[in-house]
């Protein structure tokens, strides 16, 4: 009944559903019998308390006392008993010993001893219930075992013949004793008298120290052969506990005993020591024990000593741990940089899982103290956690990590080799060329054979690439000088047993490939909402090979870094797991990985290679393009000769054979050495390609992993001929701009990407996701710290520094075990990230490490779920460079460091420095190469954007200099009128500036037309800067073609930056100024300001916006008064603010007539609402200085009534009008402008206006287009 | 005249009050003029001193009031760039999307007195344009539904994902198809401007509705 009672999904079909109600009235007059008879049960015994309340128990199963006495306890110390158990009502769950299922079943509860409530009793006070687990909360399976054995040692002994389940117990006991080794030994001497005086027999602590001895012996010895005499030392137990089927005390309890001393008296469950039966439930016990050791112990510090056994060995116990504290410091670490390099070295390896986990138990005494966290689950875990965590702390271990990844390597080969072809090209730069041995000797053949028979004489001149790939490189290095293990199936793992591994506990390696299984499916699906929803039980899942993926659990889990063909052939897949392989192919030879070896074979590799040519583009280790277009029209020989050469000239030099493919490019070279492996040679020729790509699988091309193919199987999509079909727009939708149009040009053969003998690094990072547990924060920093100095050192040896830090990091994804599959790996993870950007760049450790740090606790993560760190720095530029600008560096560009040493080029490169480019414009220079734009023709990214002095500030290249010109500008030239200027700001103003401005407007009011200002009082206004674009398009307008009619976009004069204006060469200021002449009765006043020049801050008309602007044939028709010189009305307009620059201003001047003019400038001028001008930074979009619908409408039904033939500057400006608007986000005032333009123009008589609105429409409509995603409805 | 600064502790509370109010009443307003739901679940009351159609179907305005107190602490830290109420077919294909584009300009200063009457003087004409806007609008298919999307500044969907404001009613990632719709029209219907919050309200419609 009761056990129905909790089988909490005993679900609606077996009847429970109905008799809920039932139980449930059941349960609930059950309590309230219960509340009743509690005061009475008091009352007859006299002694009551309220230790238990709030607690509520479940007794399980046989207890001693038993549950009827429990129940009186409760009622009598206030506590709630429940008949029947409830998930949320009960708190604590009584038994001394739990059947294997139920413990799975009561995952997450606390599982209590009956002697925590005597104990409590006897203390008067609730006691933690910790030291009280009947075992120490854990999802493994290991662990229930070891709690179901320990229910059957109650009545037998010890199960010796199972040790494995058993030993993980054993030796987290025996923790303490030998860490006690690292403390003075008199301390446990005197636990051991102190024992004796408790009655413990004279033979147990023989035994002890025995023990003891043992235990300094091993970690003496563990130095040099840690997991062997772990191994020896577990056998040694083994046989003990067979021998000692006398004694009945296995060892490892007896050492329980020893440890569990000092807990005994506080769990006052002081029996009869000799009593043996008595152990098993304290080795439980002491599991749990140890791994709350800090609590226990500051628990003791806090309460009086509570048990009858005296304040004596509480204290004793105190002063143990105490030690244990200090000590562990230097044991650990000293211990775990031992014992470091073996797991790193060989991920997940071998034998040493079962090892591995032997060692790292023994560390857990190490960490009894170490550990905090109550939950931290499995003991075997926490075994594992603190190594890891140690790594943390311990410097320098992430650069051992680093030089024992293999990732690693291979990774950063790519990088060394490309840095050597470089310097092989360097070299030849030094020598004015070098020769090319290999190319000679192919000359010399050639020479031979066309005395022969004349080959085909290389025809067109046609680009030709060729990919160079070494045949499963790592095997037929690791075989090199292993002929027998040639033609057999090889593969380079770091597993050389037998491919099968223990189960760990904790992981849950079916639970891990259902979810990439399932991840796998939903991608089919397109359901990428990839949620961990695990269903409990394994088999909820229909995984189409349940037994295979059961079986995978205990199979090795170290990756194949490269397999022969033969074992291919069988189905041996790289990375693929060794044991899943050697189940394919049984007599699949295991190899080492070799570093050195490889290092060799692709230098040689490389150097064969730039034996040819250096234009060689390293892929990785054992892969490279070749541009030999140069190299074959030099020499006249076929693609295939080249091949054939290369590659008997690399088998002789290396042992190791290559295949190379060839093709017009890139993408084809790397197909057709697809087709060429094993051992072979493939010439795409450019005829063929398009039957040979049709066939190809979408897999093949570069980019398409995993993800992409299937989602491309998701569109019907599996070779490149089906690709074809798509159209180019699709699969822009599908996978993004970018990568759509290269998927589109891939699957037709089309690549343009050049062979590039030098890449830009675009980031320099360390990232760790092996083997990365933490149980403190403090751990974490510290790693992140020394992680940080990793990257130092690998920007300093790049030679750079970056201004962007990016944490990522890796956490556990939610209901993901604890505990992943593949030894030390991160298992499920949901990624992280998160960046800063640094006002300077840097490569100083610390630096990055105080950032990353800020940065992780920003992220507020768990750091128990930790399970990858990296950090990268980006924007990087060289470390070289100075504040003034920025040096030649290695890592950016190693041209440019060629380039830089030459002395050719020192000139070129010299200016660059001296300019001192603000450093906006150098990373914006550097991102774009991060871009990859800069085609390698274009030498020097830096250099060619090196402006010419006069015109640097004006320069096209500098997108962010017009920033740092136009404020200089403005404090210099651009004065408001008074009423345009805050008081306040100006009073803000240091003396000297505001003496400028201010005279500037006596200047300004000297003028005789300059009488009015219309708001005296000072009006709040932004002032908003001058159009910057109309300065800088300055410098670019006189360079175009048509400076002998209209100059559309000549800013009026004022507007001119004298400087840039003086800066330009002669004949432009001369084109300028003729230019302004040309402008009808503009003309005086811009021979005026030719004057002017020199004198700046003398602007009479800076208020007169429009002059410049007007068109020719307009100003010869209307000569009125008013276009000459600033007229009063003009001062009015709204519009003059500077930021409306003048092309704005084009529109009122069509209205001739003044007093309509000042009727429309007035009105707004009058009625600016305060609060659009009061806070808006940036300017409102104004339309001849009229922001105001109403007034814009006044202007358009002008502009269309009174002239019958728009001009085009006017229309442009209308666009730019509407483009503002659709910037500011004003959709509303732009279709209101858009409808009203509509229907004034479509009604005029002339049709040029109805062309004039759809040409203002369309432009419009395709500025909406862009923002927006979709265009106007103009209906 | 009392001077706020954005930094001022509650303001993007006040903001987001101001805002989340105004949002529900135009939903429920949107939900009425397009139809979306029988005319006999709403009620007239009056907001913004304008008669306003709400409904009173528990469960809708539920679901209406969770969404806004999830988008509301988005709009306190000016997170939320767009709340678009789209309305999908039978096919669940949008056919119209009502965008609320939101951007609280940098303050200087604000005067208190005139500030809130000047809000609701312009949110009164955006819900005015609202209960207009089918004259300018094409008639939805029947079997219409709606959803709410806010489009996010950076990474405030990251957080999103991770704190629940209101518990099991969290936040997804909105499918592509419902984000973007072929060959839409735009009907700008309103700009507002005020000091405190800029924000503009249009519809893009489908072209083909049927």
């Amino acid at each position: 009944m009761s056990r129905d009672g909790w089988r909490k999904k005993a679900s609606e079909d077996d009847g429970w559903g109905g008799r809920g109600g039932y139980m449930a009235a059941k349960i609930s007059k059950l309590e309230e019998q219960f509340q009743k008879d509690a005061p009475r049960e008091k009352q007859k015994d006299g002694t009551s308390s309220c230790i238990f309340s709030g607690v509520a128990i479940y007794v399980n199963g046989y207890t001693d006392p038993c549950a009827d006495e429990l129940r009186r306890l409760m009622m009598l110390h206030g506590g709630q008993f429940h008949l029947y158990y409830t998930r949320s009502k009960t708190t604590h769950i009584i038994a001394s010993n739990l059947p294997n299922s139920k413990i799975k079943e009561l995952k997450g509860e606390k599982v209590v001893r009956p002697e925590w409530i005597t104990d409590s009793i006897k203390a008067g006070r609730l006691l933690s219930y910790v030291q009280y687990q009947l075992y120490a909360k854990q999802k493994g399976l290991n662990f229930t075992s070891v709690c179901a054995q320990g229910k059957q040692d109650l009545s037998s002994r010890h199960e010796p013949s199972k040790p494995s389940p058993s030993h993980p117990q054993s030796h987290s006991i025996k923790p303490q004793p030998n860490n006690t080794q690292t403390l003075s030994k008199e301390v446990l001497k005197s636990t051991h008298t102190n024992h004796t005086a408790t009655n413990f027999t004279e033979r147990t602590n023989h035994q002890l120290d025995v023990r003891l001895n043992g235990s300094c012996s091993i970690i003496s010895e563990d130095d040099a052969e840690r997991p062997r005499v772990n191994g020896i030392h577990d056998g040694d137990d083994v046989v003990d506990d067979d021998d000692d089927a006398c004694a009945l005390l296995p060892r490892g309890s007896q050492d329980t005993l020893l440890t569990n001393g000092y807990v005994h008296p506080v769990n006052g469950a002081l029996k009869p020591q000799d009593s043996f039966a008595e152990h098993p439930p304290h080795v439980v016990d002491t599991g749990s024990h140890q791994s709350h050791l800090p609590q226990a112990e500051s628990r003791d510090g806090e309460e009086p000593s509570c048990s009858y056994a005296g304040s004596k060995t509480n204290s004793h116990q105190r002063s143990l741990i105490s030690t244990v504290s200090p000590a562990k410091q230097t044991g650990l670490y000293n211990m775990q940089k031992d014992l470091h390099p073996k797991p790193t070295s060989n991920p997940g390896t071998s034998a040493a899982p079962q090892k591995g986990n032997l060692h790292s138990q023994t560390r857990v005494r190490l960490n009894g103290s170490y550990h905090l966290s109550p939950n931290s689950s499995t003991l075997a875990d926490s075994n594992n956690q603190p190594g890891r965590s140690g790594q943390g702390a311990e410097a320098g271990i992430i650069s051992e990590f680093f030089s024992h990844s293999r990732l690693h390597h291979i990774s950063t080969w790519r990088n060394e080799f490309s840095e050597y072809v470089n310097t092989l090209q360097s070299r030849r730069h030094a020598a004015g060329g070098t020769v090319f041995s290999g190319k000679e000797k192919l000359k010399k053949l050639k020479a031979n054979c066309s005395s022969g028979s004349l080959m085909a004489a290389p025809q067109v001149r046609q680009s030709c690439i060729l990919h160079v790939d070494m045949d499963c490189f790592f095997v037929s290095v690791g075989i090199r000088h292993r002929p027998d293990l040639i033609g057999k199936p090889v593969a380079v793992t770091s597993n050389r047993g037998p491919g099968r591994v223990a189960h760990r506990p904790g992981a849950n390696p079916q639970l891990e490939f259902q979810y990439y299984q399932r991840k796998q499916k939903q991608y089919r699906k397109e359901k990428t909402d990839g949620d961990l929803e695990m269903t409990p039980s394994p088999h909820g899942d229909e995984v189409p090979s349940n037994g295979v993926d059961l079986d995978l659990a205990a199979l090795s889990m170290a990756e194949i870094a490269s397999c022969s063909y033969e074992a291919r052939q069988a189905g041996v897949r790289n990375g693929m797991f060794f044991g899943r392989a050697k189940q394919l192919c049984p007599d699949l030879q295991s190899v080492p990985y070799d570093f050195q070896a490889y290092k060799e074979v692709a230098l040689s590799m490389y150097e064969t290679l730039a034996s040819y040519t250096h234009n060689i583009e390293a892929l990785s280790c054992d892969e490279a393009l070749v541009d030999a277009t140069n190299l074959l029209v030099e020499l006249g020989v076929t693609p295939d000769d080249l091949a054939r050469a290369i590659r008997e000239d690399i088998k002789q030099k290396t042992g190791c054979s290559a295949s190379v493919g060839m093709g017009s490019n890139i993408l084809l070279a790397r197909m057709a050495t697809r087709k060429a492996k094993p051992n072979g040679q493939y010439f795409l020729r450019s005829e063929e390609v398009d039957d040979f790509i049709r066939d190809q699988p979408v897999s093949s091309l570069p980019g398409v992993g995993r993800s992409m193919s299937s989602k491309l199987t998701s569109l019907d999509v599996s070779t490149c001929g089906d690709l074809q079909q798509l159209s180019i727009c699709r699969l822009q939708r599908e996978f993004g701009p970018r990568t759509g149009q290269t998927l589109f040009r891939f699957c037709r053969g089309l690549d343009d990407r050049p062979v590039r003998s030098e890449k830009e690094r675009k980031s320099v990072s360390a990232e760790m996701n092996y083997n990365i547990r933490f149980t403190q924060v403090e751990e974490a920093e510290s790693f992140l710290s020394n992680l940080s100095m990793e990257v130092q050192k690998r920007l300093e040896g790049a030679g750079l520094r970056g201004r962007r830090i990016t944490l990522k990091v890796m956490m556990r994804k939610a209901g993901a075990p604890v505990e992943p599959a593949k030894y030390g790996g991160h298992g499920i993870c949901d990624n992280f990230a998160r960046s800063v950007l640094l006002a300077q760049p840097t490569d100083s450790g610390q630096l990055i490490a105080a950032e990353a740090i800020k940065l992780f606790h920003a992220m507020k993560l768990d750091v128990k779920d930790m399970r990858g760190v990296g950090l990268q720095v980006q924007q990087l530029e060289g470390s070289h460079a100075g504040p003034s600008g920025q040096g030649p560096s290695r890592g950016r560009s190693i041209k440019d460091l060629l380039l830089a040493k030459q002395p050719a080029h020192s000139p070129k490169k010299d200016p660059l420095p001296q300019d001192g480019l603000p450093s906006p414009s150098s990373s914006s220079a550097f991102s774009s190469n991060q871009e990859r734009v800069t085609p390698p023709s274009s030498p020097l990214p830096s250099t060619s954007s090196d402006p010419m002095p006069g015109t640097s500030k004006g320069g096209p290249y500098h997108p962010h200099t017009p920033n740092h010109v136009r404020t200089c500008l403005n404090v210099s030239i651009e004065v408001p009128s008074p009423s345009q200027v805050d008081q306040s700001v100006l009073e803000a103003l240091p003396v000297d500036i505001r003496k400028q401005v201010e005279q500037t407007w006596r200047q300004r009011e000297e003028l005789p037309s300059t009488s009015s200002h219309l708001s005296t009082p000072p009006r709040t206004s932004s002032s908003p800067p001058p159009g910057p674009s109309l300065v800088l398009q300055l410098p670019n307008q006189p360079g175009q073609p048509c400076t002998t009619g209209i100059i559309l976009e000549l800013p009026d004069f004022s507007q001119v930056d004298p400087d840039v204006f003086a800066a330009l060469p002669r004949e432009l200021q001369e084109e300028l100024c003729s230019a302004y002449r040309n402008k009808g009765n503009a003309q005086v006043h811009a021979q005026a300001q030719c004057s002017a020049v020199e004198q700046k801050k003398t602007f009479p008309q800076l208020k007169q916006p429009a002059v410049g602007k007007l068109k020719r044939r307009y100003k010869k028709k209307n000569t009125s008064p008013a276009k000459k010189g600033p007229s009063p009305q003009k001062k009015l307009f709204p519009g003059n603010s500077p930021a409306k620059s003048s092309p704005s201003k084009t529109l009122p001047l069509p209205l001739k007539q003044p007093g309509l003019k000042t009727e429309n400038v007035q009105c707004p001028s009058t009625d600016v609402p305060e609060t659009l001008s009061k806070f808006n930074p940036r300017p409102v979009p104004t339309l001849a200085g009229a922001y105001e619908f109403s007034d814009i409408r006044t202007l358009l039904r002008e502009w269309v009534t009174t002239i019958s033939e728009p001009m085009e500057e006017d229309i442009l400006q209308v666009v730019k009008y509407c483009t503002e608007l659709v910037e500011d986000k004003d959709l509303e005032k732009l279709y209101l402008v858009i409808k009203y333009m509509k229907r004034l123009m479509q009604q005029s008589s002339e049709s040029v206006w109805s062309m004039a609105f759809d040409f203002i429409l369309d432009n419009v409509q395709v500025v909406v287009q862009q923002t927006y995603g979709s265009t106007l409805k103009i209906s | 005249m009392a001077t706020l600064t954005r930094q001022d502790l509650n303001f993007g509370q006040v903001v987001a009050d101001i805002l989340c109010e105004f949002l529900e009443v135009a939903i429920h307003l949107i939900l009425y003029v397009r139809e979306i739901y029988p005319s006999g679940i709403f009620q007239k009351r009056k907001k913004y001193n304008v008669p306003v159609q709400m409904s009173c179907h528990p469960d809708l305005n539920q679901y209406i009031q969770d969404t806004l107190h999830c988008v509301k602490p988005l709009i306190e830290k000016n997170e939320a760039e767009k709340v678009v109420v789209v309305i999908m077919d039978k096919e669940h294909h949008p056919v119209e999307r009502f965008v609320f584009e939101i951007s609280q300009p940098p303050l200087l200063s604000i005067s208190s007195e005139t500030l809130l009457s000047h809000v609701e003087q312009l949110l009164r004409a955006m819900i005015l344009k609202i209960s207009v806007c089918d004259a300018v609008l094409d008639n939805n298919p029947p079997g219409c539904t709606f959803t709410v999307l806010v489009h996010t500044r950076e990474a405030a969907t990251r957080n999103m994902e991770k704190v629940q404001v209101i518990k099991d009613f969290p936040w997804i990632v909105a499918d592509e198809q419902e984000v973007h719709m072929e060959e839409a029209k735009l009907i700008p219907l309103k700009t507002m401007t005020s000091d405190i919050l800029k924000m503009q309200l249009y519809v893009e419609e489908r072209t083909q509705k049927t």
